[in-house]
């Protein structure tokens, strides 16, 4: 065998090995779903539904699941709305210390997600907001609002500003250029930032579990809850059931506004 | 005089519309961000009165930190973070940088196909992936079946509940962190240079060696420093795969606040690992700098 033959398949192998790595635990969570045995058992002696008729009574898990799923929506909305403002002084304005600015806007990925309840749960402790749904969402706030601003400046420095000039020189006022020309334009990078951080707050677990007492609870903590007290494969159910939903949604919004290869490119 | 500060009047009406742009995200992260870690940092430095609810911070004093410092567990439990946090990160590496070149390899149809469930991956849920390696190293998981079936296990080892497991949650957790920049540094790499390497006679190792992996730098520092943060910052997946006896360092801080309720040195524990994270990005940014000469 000469030697590109070699390195050819010595990459395939490996590739498709860390691939299969990255598939294993979740095909094999969607497989134990449908097993009949109480125990985790693999492969599964008997198949049955009944671990997904066994999803409701993991504890609040309809109004965990609601609450989590309200607190991401308008969490990451008001995010991604503030993060257009950000993004487009950042690529478009000039501004006084501009590269420690977005060092900072960004910075809130970079320290430790626990440090960030601790921090705010003393705070909103002292304010008086602790343990309410908009004290929650301000912590997913603060973790999230670095995702819009990332993509919205990666797809507004690959898009072109005479374009608006243009729609300027053909009688469009400011507002209007920037609703009809700009807005579209940016359209991908808003989507993809959206969803980033609609995704990590509907997952976060180590900033809620500061910020949630008596009955406010999150869909995270619940499921957590549930898989720490209980050895049956509901939890396995409940996954699957979030996985096939997730992906519906990735592989929608990917057909429509390309958001996988915008989180490659920089 | 009067030109500077008319140059400096026109500055600011020059940058005045960017400011009011980003002010709202400034404001609100400087509300929610920066003061409630200025009031932590300053927590930090007080004593503790035991009363959760009436923290008394009054005189400056360095008690938490001295007391960080002379727990044996605390400091074990920072050191095991570090190591299982380089651990993970070199076999993610390891694991991911294949991936990336077959990325490039592929077909669009195929290529887009394996980068969409790289996506999905990102997007699953961490509890979610972390429960099926609860299920991949149960007892009567497939893991230990083939060790029992291959003869290298005589009965059914407990898997889980271990430092390692720790470290393949991690490592699972982290691969499209790794996978997506080093794509994205290896399809910036202009087809030319693969081209030259061969015109020179160079084989498919010593291009990957001397070419292509010094090109992909940025794209492996920008995975390699986020899968550290990650890592280092892990609360979920030690919780969930970990033991007591191998836990990390959030674990600790945040036992401190919940259970202990000793809020300052809860906040004392997790302000030296954020500033132990930060040296240590920033001395393997400036040894990627200075010593490799790698930009980036």
């Amino acid at each position: 065998m000469s030697e590109g033959r070699i390195y050819r398949a010595v990459v395939t192998l490996l590739g498709w090995g860390a691939v299969a790595f990255l598939i294993f635990p979740v095909a094999l969570t969607m497989l134990v779903s449908f097993n009949e045995s109480f125990f985790i058992q693999v492969p599964p002696a008997a198949y049955s539904l009944d671990w997904y008729r066994n999803i409701g009574n993991i504890h609040e898990i309809a109004s965990a699941t609601l609450t989590s799923l309200g607190i991401a929506t308008l969490g990451a909305t008001l995010v991604t709305l503030l993060a257009i403002g950000a993004a487009i002084a950042i690529v478009r304005y000039p501004l006084p210390g501009k590269a420690a600015l977005t060092a900072f806007l960004l910075s809130p990925v970079a320290v430790p997600v626990v440090a960030i309840g601790i921090a705010l749960v003393q705070y909103l402790i002292i304010l008086d907001m602790a343990f309410t749904w908009y004290g929650l969402m301000i912590g997913h706030m603060v973790l999230v609002a670095a995702y819009p601003v990332r993509t919205l400046v990666a797809s507004m420095t690959l898009y072109n500003p005479s374009i608006e000039d243009a729609a300027a020189s053909l009688g469009a006022n400011r507002w209007v250029a920037f609703l009809t020309v700009t807005l579209p334009q940016l359209k991908p990078g808003l989507i993809s930032g959206f969803l980033f951080a609609f995704l990590i707050s509907f997952d976060n677990y180590p900033i809620s579990v500061f910020l949630v007492r008596g009955g406010l609870t999150t869909m995270p903590i619940e499921l957590f809850n549930y898989i720490s007290q209980n050895f049956d494969p509901t939890p396995a159910a409940f996954s699957t059931v979030y996985i096939f939903v997730v992906s519906a949604v990735i592989i929608l919004v990917e057909r429509r506004y390309k958001v996988v290869s915008l989180s490659v490119g920089r | 005089m009067t030109t500077r500060a008319a140059a400096a009047g026109a500055a600011l009406r020059t940058s005045m519309p960017g400011i009011l742009l980003v002010a709202p995200l400034v404001v609100f992260l400087l509300a929610f961000y920066v003061i409630p870690f200025a009031g932590m940092l300053r927590e930090s430095f007080g004593a503790w009165t035991g009363d959760p609810e009436a923290v008394q911070a009054a005189d400056w004093t360095l008690y938490q930190y001295q007391k960080l410092f002379d727990s044996a567990r605390t400091l074990r439990a920072l050191w095991r973070t570090i190591e299982i946090s380089l651990i993970a990160v070199a076999l993610t590496f390891l694991l991911s940088y294949p991936v990336a070149l077959l990325l490039l390899r592929l077909g669009p149809g195929l290529r887009s196909a394996l980068l969409t469930i790289t996506f999905i991956s990102l997007a699953a849920s961490l509890i979610v992936r972390n429960y099926g390696w609860l299920v991949v190293l149960a007892d009567q998981g497939p893991v230990n079946n083939l060790m029992v079936w291959l003869g290298l296990f005589e009965r059914p080892q407990r898997l889980v509940y271990n430092k390692w497991a720790t470290i393949v949650g991690l490592v699972h957790y982290c691969m499209p962190f790794m996978i997506l920049p080093i794509y994205g540094a290896l399809s910036r790499i202009p087809r030319s240079q693969w081209e030259s390497a061969r015109i020179l006679g160079a084989g498919d190792w010593t291009t990957l060696r001397t070419v292509v992996l010094p090109l992909s730098m940025p794209g492996i520092f920008g995975g390699t420093t986020l899968c550290f943060a990650i890592c280092a910052s892990a609360f979920v997946t030690p919780l969930m795969l970990g033991s007591p006896a191998t836990s990390m360092i959030s674990q600790v801080a945040a036992e401190q606040l919940l259970i202990q309720l000793n809020f300052p040195f809860g906040s004392a524990v997790i302000f030296t690992l954020t500033a132990l994270m930060f040296t240590l990005v920033f001395a393997y940014a400036l040894i990627v700098r200075k010593v490799l000469r790698i930009n980036v």
